[in-house]
């Protein structure tokens, strides 16, 4: 039944899968109490500025879309701080522009191809060596920061002008937050597609706020739900050949909805 | 005195809508002031520009310290209007909360800081919800956490917007107390925008009465007399927010009252 485990192509999509998971679920705790967790959804649909490009180019596009994503999330924290204007707003005209010069590309790329579709659905499975190494990489860098910086974006997070006068760089520590988180996203569009980043950096923390009691549960939670997930869904793909982006979501779905189940059950 | 805050000619508009203009002022330490003034006047708007949360034209020094420059912030206590977390259910204890007043660095806590926070807890009487998820909490509840938050770094200034409106009788009264007694004892510089003028009366040394522009600052006997806040208030009022003269009341002002010790009532 596990004989799926001995393919080496399966073993650095789980590999990758896990370590993504596991990374966008803690910072999407963050994110979600900040409610900034569309921004997600924004930097996702610039990733299709990055992969069309990098088709167009013939680069890869994980390395072509990561300063791309970055620049825009760094946009969008520049358009609320400086500019005033709603984050949601923000987030909305970034995500546009983003998927505007994404499909403005792939016309130019020649359209629509099964590369791109791969991007778009996520493949999993066609995860390379460097890119597992890479998402390795990116959770060091999340641990390494919860444990420097936990009580400072704990405190940011919970009360933002409070944070200020105990002279917390609250602006910096959000940047820097949304940076990891951009990479991440881009890492992420192999294991779920650009279409279904932003449920990996919701949906872990949502269904770990509903059964936790304090902030080091829900990310203990968030980061199990993520990992969880990513194993499930790409077993069950495997299993029923069926595509293991979705199914990585789907499973998502359950954990929230028993998630939610328990914390009804545990109220009344 | 040395100088606790100084603002030197502070401006600030939102979106060119003029909400302060030229205001300048100095808080000696040890002073007590009653921030009061009309609703739009400006109060929280000035608060926010003294702590570095907005930023407008002119030069505000805390402790002689250009306000750009000033990095002791365990010197300052900021109690806000409002609670933070009023609609979200953030996984935080009321003691977490209240640590979140201290230095903000690494992810453990040490027993000093856990001691810290336990003088603060009992000093607001809190110390019963330490466990207790803060959202739990009644407003009431949460904004006396949120006092001892404000108190745990021991602060030299404390910064109060409006911190009473979801108190009830006997809270208000106990959180009045408390702060009079940081001030009288403690030397603790207290700014305090208040509504509740009748009970902080008893405890404040100056009034500040903002509209736009500092029309008053001075002490609560100054206050009394002063043209230009008649000119804003009408006699009534001006006597109303200093004193609560009536007959059936007290006076706030105590001993100190000119008016008392001379059998009036100012009606």
């Amino acid at each position: 039944m596990l004989e799926f485990l001995s393919y080496g192509f399966v073993q650095r999509g789980l590999m990758a899968g896990t370590l993504v998971a596991v990374s966008c679920a803690l910072l999407g705790v963050f994110l979600v109490l900040k409610r900034l967790s569309l921004i997600g959804d924004g930097m996702s649909h610039v990733c299709l500025t990055g992969v069309a490009l990098a088709l167009l180019t013939a680069t890869s596009p994980v390395y072509v879309s990561i300063p791309i994503v970055m620049a825009a999330s760094a946009g969008i924290m520049k358009l609320t701080q400086k500019f005033k204007i709603y984050g949601d707003a923000a987030i909305g005209i970034v995500s546009a522009a983003g998927l505007a010069i994404g499909l403005l590309l792939t016309a130019l790329a020649g359209g629509f191809n099964t590369d791109l579709l791969g991007y778009l659905f996520g493949s999993i499975l066609t995860v390379s060596t460097s890119e597992a190494v890479l998402c390795g990489i990116l959770l060091l860098v999340v641990l390494v920061g919860l444990k420097l910086f936990y009580r400072c974006l704990v405190s940011a997070c919970f009360d933002e002008p409070f944070a200020h006068t105990r002279g917390i760089p609250v602006h910096t520590v959000q940047l820097g937050l949304v940076m990891i988180t951009s990479v991440a996203v881009v890492l992420a569009f192999k294991v779920v597609g650009i279409f279904l980043i932003s449920a990996l950096l919701i949906i872990p923390p949502v269904s770990a706020l509903l059964i936790s009691r304090t902030f080091k549960q829900v990310l203990g939670w968030a980061a199990c739900f993520g990992a969880t997930s990513v194993w499930a869904g790409i077993y069950f793909s495997f299993i029923f050949d069926i595509p293991s982006g979705a199914t990585v979501i789907l499973v998502n779905l359950i954990i929230l909805l028993g998630c939610y189940g328990w914390s009804k059950l545990h109220a009344c | 005195m040395p100088s606790a805050l100084r603002a030197e000619n502070l401006h600030f508009a939102y979106t060119r809508v003029p909400v302060l203009e030229n205001v300048s002022f100095d808080v000696q330490r040890g002073d007590y002031v009653g921030i009061i003034g009309p609703n739009g006047g400006g109060k929280t708007t000035l608060l926010k520009l003294l702590l570095g949360l907005e930023k407008g034209r002119g030069k505000i020094f805390l402790f002689d310290t250009p306000l750009e420059q000033f990095r002791a912030w365990h010197k300052i206590g900021y109690l806000a209007q409002k609670s933070p977390v009023s609609q979200s259910r953030f996984p935080i204890s009321a003691q977490e909360v209240v640590l979140m007043g201290l230095a903000q660095r690494g992810s453990g806590v040490s027993v000093g800081e856990l001691k810290q926070v336990h003088e603060a807890m009992q000093k607001t009487h809190t110390r019963q919800y330490a466990g207790t998820i803060f959202h739990d909490l009644s407003i009431g509840q949460q904004q006396r956490v949120l006092l001892a938050r404000a108190l745990v770094s021991n602060p030299e200034i404390l910064i109060l917007d409006e911190p009473s409106t979801a108190l009830d009788a006997q809270s208000r009264e106990m959180f009045f107390d408390l702060l009079g007694e940081l001030n009288k004892q403690q030397g603790v510089t207290i700014l305090l925008i208040t509504h509740d003028t009748g009970e902080v009366g008893k405890h404040i040394s100056k009034f500040m009465y903002i509209d736009k522009t500092v029309i008053f600052f001075g002490t609560k006997q100054e206050f009394c007399h002063s043209a230009a806040v008649a000119k804003q208030l009408g006699p009534f009022a001006q006597h109303t927010i200093d004193h609560l003269h009536n007959h059936h009341g007290h006076c706030p002002l105590g001993e100190d009252c000119q008016e008392c010790a001379h059998g009036g009532n100012h009606a």
